[in-house]
């Protein structure tokens, strides 16, 4: 287990995130996302825990995140998982085989993932910065 | 993944999408619990919350008219029966939602 | 006697209340659970509630008369019930 770090280092200034938005951030080599609910600042770790998307490209919406790439969904003020993949629309064609045999293992092996909670970080406010304490 | 924090989650999405639509959440709440607790069991289940009392045709257009809330594809039948077809939602104005029979559409009008 | 049979879902609160009417009332009725039940039967039944132009469950038989959702006054005046 990664122990608690006590040292806060800056991360992005607090104009520089709309109530609503979030913003990828670079904490020491971390990469991260910090985003503004309504004036309360949250910081977690950036990539999806189902299959590793950016999740500052997902949507906000009060403190539920949810991702670009599978619309899992979380919360940001605890990081928890709160639903998985949604399935998503293939259509009726018929694939070529070799498509479909590859879409059926691929099926296959994502019926494995599962979509863990998100690493939060604590956050604090100082002299117009949001501050982040990334585990050590 | 934790049944209670989706549920309250689920709440939050339904709330923005219904209000506007003229419904709420039922004021029965032992019955809004059931009811949004087989949600998150169905959404486990098939990826996406589903209506707890229509049928999955397992066939996409169809089963998408039955994802909750499903009260845009049933606007009629929903405005006049003043409810969706399992009650999670009522129209805004229900006080007491067991005077508001589970009527089908072509039901509605018979005495 | 008239024959009760209905299609539910485990998952709906309407169709527990329908086979508790029944019991409550000492009528014997049959029951299939759509959700659980395989792909073969799902169809059949799926064909069946299209054709009655259904919106969702319970759906219920009694002897030839059909009437979707929770209805008790219904099934009540189906059956010649009454008070119920």
């Amino acid at each position: 287990m990664s122990a608690v770090s006590d040292k806060f280092v800056r991360a992005i200034r607090t104009d520089e995130i709309a109530p609503g938005g979030m913003k990828a951030v670079d904490l020491e080599g971390k990469e991260s996302v910090v985003c503004n609910c309504d004036g309360t600042y949250y910081a977690f770790e950036r990539r999806c825990e189902h299959m590793n998307a950016p999740l500052d490209l997902g949507t906000l919406d009060g403190n539920y995140l949810t991702c670009p790439m599978h619309c899992a969904q979380f919360d940001v003020t605890t990081g928890e998982a709160l639903s998985g993949p949604v399935p998503p629309d293939l259509g009726h064609d018929t694939l070529p085989p070799v498509v479909g045999a590859y879409m059926q293992n691929v099926g296959m092996l994502m019926s494995h993932v599962r979509t863990e909670s998100v690493r939060t970080y604590r956050t604090k406010l100082e002299g117009g910065w949001v501050e982040v304490a990334p585990l050590g | 993944m934790n049944a209670e924090s989706r549920k309250k989650a689920l709440q939050h999405f339904f709330e923005k999408v219904v209000g506007p639509l003229g419904f709420k959440f039922t004021p029965d709440v032992e019955l809004k619990e059931f009811l949004l607790d087989q949600e998150v069991i169905l959404e486990a289940k098939h990826g996406t919350p589903f209506c707890p009392c229509q049928p999955l045709r397992h066939d996409r257009a169809r089963d998408m008219k039955m994802v909750c809330p499903c009260i845009p594809f049933h606007r009629a039948h929903f405005d006049a029966i003043k409810r969706c077809w399992c009650g999670l939602f009522v129209h805004q104005d229900v006080v007491d939602p067991d005077t508001l029979p589970q009527l089908d559409q072509k039901d509605v009008g018979r005495e | 006697m008239k024959a009760v049979s209905m299609y539910t879902l485990s998952t709906c609160p309407w169709c527990r209340k329908a086979k508790t009417f029944f019991t409550k009332h000492n009528v014997p009725f049959t029951f299939i659970d759509y959700d659980l039940a395989d792909e073969a039967t799902q169809s059949r039944i799926s064909d069946e509630v299209d054709a009655a132009g259904a919106t969702g469950f319970p759906y219920v038989k009694i002897d030839d008369e059909v009437i979707t959702g929770y209805q008790p006054a219904r099934y009540a005046q189906a059956l010649g019930i009454q008070g119920a």
